[in-house]
């Protein structure tokens, strides 16, 4: 990865935001709020009324007629009686009466109500959406007052860092041009997300194995961290490696050819690692020649073990996965394909497989020779033989 | 110079026809979203008023206020009535609704041109103040 190019803006945040308009915009959202409350506490009186007058509709049959003082023009009253106690004349709207019995009444009554809690409901929302927006003019009158700067960097490689203001955060600044960076940011963070899941993944599993991995486990995590911070250029490894491994896999398992083809495939895969991970890759191949076998043999099993745990979902694997051929220059590694395939192990499970496996040559070859009619059965049974893990391994490997 | 700042003096008028214009497009706009919100509540008013009338029964009797007179309805009649005005609200507002795009658009161009005449304003006078 060359150098990233950075181009910075420094934007006062005082020309952005003018602080008359922040202030003029900040009273026009005050007065809105003003607006909506008085209409709020309009529907509070109706919804009131209403209810009040339910009470009086439900009181009033009870009584064959009524004692009242009738209204007789503008200030007059004389005494009276109010008949037909349950006949209601009810204002269905737009002048139209109807002629109704006091529960019929009662209902129609309650039915404007709930109409009339919903208004009121829509009007809370929006004087909600109101608070916002002026709670952020606020804030953002009070950082421009306060000369606050907004600086931005930019970065090409995909891995931008949007180095804020000095005050608090500015909400409102979209940066169109930072759009493309936040997306590939974003990708990267789920990316190293899944990295960090699959290591804890691989962690349990491995300590679940043999103690004696553990070493192997922090020295790969570690690895692992460093890989993560790479991004480009570790999907196109990936890929890489996956094409490697795929030829490595159709040479087949089955012969001790294996180490041979296995060591062609390494140097190969060396070229495609990056600076880092190239000089342990050597030293893994010097280092293990003789166990090449072995390790393929466990490589491939305890890759095939990790994807059995790993199939929690299509990518988490396959993120992991990326990550740990870039290390190990180990194969199968399908993280820019999701797919079917059970994504195989990385380089944890063959550094772990080459020192904790040398006594496990034996097995594997055994297995190799029962494993091979089963290999259509492979990722159901991986899934479910945990405790015969080499031989599950196996199987996702042959796939 | 004379004839600079009497077409100075002409570019000015004009803006200020323009911007008369543009005032009163900006009321034809407001008066125009008012006649809506009543249309609007009418037109909930009315579909209330219909939902009441389909929970009548068909005996039940309905009355219209036309005036002071309350006038005793049928059912069915005062349903179509109903209807009938839902229809014509509907249709008000569509037809308010364009004209409100309509005023909207020429509100915009008037803008426009206020603002090209602004543009030579302050040409020519920093063309004069050059001189």
């Amino acid at each position: 990865m060359g150098k990233p190019e950075m181009k910075g803006t420094v934007t006062s945040l005082s020309s952005v935001f003018p602080p008359e308009e922040v202030q003029k915009a900040a009273k026009m959202v005050e007065g809105k709020l003003s607006e909506k409350q008085s209409e709020m506490n309009q529907l509070k009186e109706f919804i009131a009324d209403n209810t009040s007058l339910i009470n009086l509709v439900q009181k009033l049959p009870d009584e064959l007629h009524h004692d009242i003082m009738v209204p007789f023009g503008k200030a007059a009253f004389f005494p009276g009686r109010l008949i037909h106690t349950n006949e209601f004349l009810v204002l269905l709207g737009e002048n139209y009466y109807a002629d109704r019995t006091a529960k019929q009444t009662v209902e129609i009554l309650k039915r404007r109500g709930k109409s009339l809690m919903s208004k009121v409901d829509a009007l809370k929302a929006e004087m909600q959406d109101l608070k916002a927006e002026a709670s952020f003019f606020d804030s953002t009158a009070s950082e421009v007052a306060d000369d606050l700067v907004e600086i931005r960097e930019y970065e090409e490689d995909n891995s931008p860092e949007r180095v804020s203001q000095s005050g608090p955060v500015e909400l409102e600044s979209p940066s169109v041009a930072e759009a493309d960076n936040k997306v590939s940011a974003s990708e990267d963070d789920e990316y190293a997300r899944l990295m960090l899941r699959l290591e804890e993944l691989e962690k349990e599993e491995l300590a679940a194995e043999d103690d004696g991995e553990n070493d192997e486990d922090e020295d790969e995590d570690a690895n692992a961290n460093a890989t993560e911070t790479e991004t480009d250029g570790d999907e196109d490894e990936d890929e890489l490696t996956e094409a490697a491994f795929h030829g490595k896999k159709d040479e087949g398992y089955s012969s001790l050819d294996h180490n041979q083809r296995y060591l062609e495939s390494q140097p190969r895969k060396q070229l495609q690692q990056s600076k880092g991970k190239d000089p342990m890759n050597e030293e893994m191949s010097t280092k293990y020649n003789h166990q090449d076998l072995t390790n393929q043999l466990a490589c491939t099993g305890l890759t095939a073990e990790p994807v059995t745990k790993g199939n929690y979902g299509g990518e988490i694997p396959h993120g992991r996965i990326v990550h740990q051929d870039t290390k190990m220059l180990n194969p199968p590694v399908n993280a820019s394909v999701p797919s079917g395939k059970k994504p195989v192990q990385t380089p944890k499970s063959e550094f772990d497989s080459s020192k904790a496996f040398t006594g496990s040559i034996i097995e594997h070859t055994e297995n190799l020779e029962k494993k091979l009619p089963e290999q259509k059965t492979t990722s159901s049974q991986a899934s479910d033989s945990k405790p015969s893990k080499p031989m599950s391994r196996f199987k996702m490997q042959r796939k | 110079m004379s004839s600079s700042s009497t077409a100075l003096r002409e570019l000015q008028r004009d803006l200020e026809n323009k911007a008369n214009d543009l005032s009163k497009l900006q009321k034809d706009i407001a008066k125009n979203h008012q006649v809506r919100k009543k249309y609007t509540i009418q037109l909930g008013e009315n579909e209330l008023v219909l939902k009441e009338l389909d929970l009548l029964k068909e005996d039940a009797n309905v009355y219209k206020l036309i005036g002071p007179v309350l006038v005793k309805q049928d059912l069915a009649e005062a349903n179509a009535n109903v209807r009938k005005r839902i229809e014509y609200i509907s249709a008000e507002l569509k037809r308010l609704d364009g004209s409100l795009q309509d005023l909207e658009e020429k509100q915009h161009s008037k803008r426009e041109a206020i603002l090209k005449v602004q543009q030579r304003i302050q040409s020519h006078q920093a063309g004069k103040a050059k001189a």
